[in-house]
């Protein structure tokens, strides 16, 4: 035990650790072994120390500081098994179902993403010149405890549902919508998202399959006025007109709001054009305790300088 | 625009400091008045210049490296001068810091002035936190760097100052662990994650591990004041790689996005 918690091992385990992230940082293969095995050798190192090392009984200050350090340690790895980062993309009046476009969560993370419905009720960006973004302000509606309940979210102010956190981006886009009347069954409604605007202003088009279609169409928005104004203050907004274009069986039509075409299977009705919002959502429960573990360790450590220096002035120190 | 003239006279007046201390070193005078008068001079200067700077361009220096190697060379110098006034024995490490801070001038007087966008993600509070933590670290280790220095060239009276560079480390030490604790604050705001191992967090991370290994090794292996020095001139060199090196290299979202 005691040479488990030598501080010769814990100057050689930060080295060791110092190289598993500059390895993860350059090579990316095996990171996860060669951070994970010199941060356990140092939480091992630590809790020895901890327990034999009667330095830390004699500086309180030094002792809580160590046993945060291994706090945030646990409570990384905890995080880790249970964490979610996904990502969700949603039309003006859409609601958000629970499903994710991509995601990668910890192995024993609880899914309640179900639970944590809201609706996008639309957007605004304000835009200085040159594109650059400014602000943005997310419209945002729930079923809360005092019943239906909205907010604007945006930018440092995420929608925290259920303990996940929905996060604007700067991924947004138009959006069609359409009434997909399939032959002999019932009309659903939906929108295409179109590449994000303004990043992809010249590949406004996608591909799409109707729900149970036999066909692909290709929709795309021909865009010909500048919709943000590129040398003046500015903001995000719908074309005033226009027309979109549908590509299907060799054929291409343009459809203004309201008119229908007829497809292999059934017949499709451009609604009009609306937006969607690109959505980070995050989920760790260890982050206050991680925060407050980290503020710990930080308050502990300038306690513990702060009695060790306090006891000879500056004006006079010596090595001790 | 007088920001400019402003600078480049604050400029004037470090080198002037920088200079006497040099060679006040070499002919083993002690000026420590009109060091400490010209450092004066050039902070309240570089401090008007930072100030019209930001009511001109609306936002503080934080974007560009034009505008983080001005910050950061009026904030070190400040930490500098408040230490060389308040601590005499630092006094001798003028001489010794003033290389690096010359070294940080003539970058910027090689760096494009021109404005940037202030990004959404940069309108909030955590920033000034971050920020201004991120100085005082870096401003503690700075001093530490000039008492190496008069440990590695022998100086007279050098027997005391390894316990001195220590305590600046220290110092250094809590406000990195607070810089990265505020960032992460802010990447979680700003990003929807509190760490992602970007470059720029790698390299503070890396920087925040270097510098513990210092704390332990002066610990564990009794290390002498000269290795203890060569020590700390690495924590620095890993720590302006970090300031000035990174943010500047990488495509990460550390300076925001459209």
């Amino acid at each position: 035990m005691t040479a488990l918690a030598s501080l010769k091992l814990t100057a050689a385990a930060l080295v060791l650790l110092a190289g598993g992230v500059v390895w993860a940082y350059l090579e990316r293969s095996h990171s996860v072994p060669a951070m994970v095995a010199p941060m356990t050798l140092l939480a091992l190192n630590l809790a020895a120390a901890i327990l034999v090392n009667p330095k830390f009984r004699r500086q309180v200050p030094l002792l809580i500081f160590h046993i945060a350090l291994l706090a945030l340690v646990l409570l990384a790895a905890a995080g880790r098994l249970t964490y979610l980062n996904g990502r969700v993309e949603l039309s003006v009046g859409e609601a958000f179902s629970g499903e994710l476009l991509d995601a990668q969560a910890g192995p024993l993370h609880p899914n309640r993403l179900a639970r944590a419905a809201f609706v996008n009720e639309g957007f605004e960006i304000d835009y200085a010149p040159k594109w650059k973004r400014v602000q943005t302000r997310n419209l945002v509606r729930w079923r809360g405890a005092r019943g239906e309940e909205t907010g604007v979210i945006g930018d440092q102010t995420p929608l925290v549902l259920e303990g996940y956190r929905f996060y604007t981006t700067s991924n947004k886009g138009f959006a069609p919508v359409f009434v997909w009347q399939p032959a002999g069954g019932a009309a659903q409604r939906g929108s295409v998202h179109l590449p994000p605007y303004p990043v992809l202003q010249f590949a406004q088009e996608a591909q799409w399959t109707p729900p149970g279609g036999a066909e692909t169409v290709t929709v795309k928005l021909p865009i010909d006025t500048e919709l943000i104004d590129y040398h003046n203050a500015s903001g995000f907004r719908l074309p005033p007109t226009h027309d979109l274009e549908l590509t299907y069986g060799g054929q291409t039509r343009r459809l203004a709001p309201g008119a229908s075409v007829e497809l292999a299977g059934g017949r499709l009705r451009y609604e009009g054009l609306t937006t969607w919002m690109g959505y980070v959502v995050f989920s760790d429960w260890t982050l206050p305790w991680l925060l407050a573990a980290a503020a710990l360790a930080a308050a502990a450590l300038g306690w513990h300088f702060w009695r060790r220096f306090a006891a000879r002035p500056w004006n006079e120190a010596r090595a001790c | 625009m007088l920001a400019l003239p402003l600078l480049w006279s604050a400029l004037l007046a470090y080198v002037a400091a920088g200079s006497t201390a040099i060679i006040a070193v070499a002919l083993e005078r002690r000026p420590e008045r009109w060091i400490l008068a010209f450092l004066l001079l050039g902070i309240s200067l570089h401090g008007a210049s930072l100030a019209l700077r930001w009511i001109d361009v609306g936002h503080g220096p934080f974007i560009t490296l034009f505008e983080v190697l001005s910050s950061n060379i009026w904030s070190l110098t400040l930490i500098f001068a408040v230490a060389y006034w308040r601590i005499p024995a630092v006094r001798p490490a003028a001489a010794f810091v003033a290389p690096v801070l010359f070294i940080m001038m003539g970058w910027l007087l090689v760096a494009s002035p021109g404005e940037s966008h202030f990004p959404p993600t940069y309108r909030t509070l955590w920033l000034y936190v971050h920020v201004v933590l991120g100085k005082i670290f870096l401003g503690a280790v700075l001093v530490a760097v000039g008492l190496s220095g008069v440990i590695l060239a022998r100086l007279p009276g050098r027997e005391a100052l390894e316990e001195l560079a220590f305590r600046f480390m220290a110092i250094g030490f809590v406000f990195e662990t607070l810089m990265l604790v505020s960032g992460a604050i802010w990447a979680q705001d700003a990003w929807g994650r509190y760490w992602a191992w970007d470059p720029l967090e790698t390299w503070a991370f890396l920087t925040w591990l270097s510098l513990a290994a210092y704390l332990h090794a002066r610990v564990a292996f009794r290390i002498g004041p000269r290795a203890s020095a060569l020590m700390i001139l690495g924590v620095f060199a890993l720590a302006f790689l970090t300031f000035f090196g990174v943010p500047f290299v990488s495509t990460a979202p550390h300076k925001g996005a459209i």
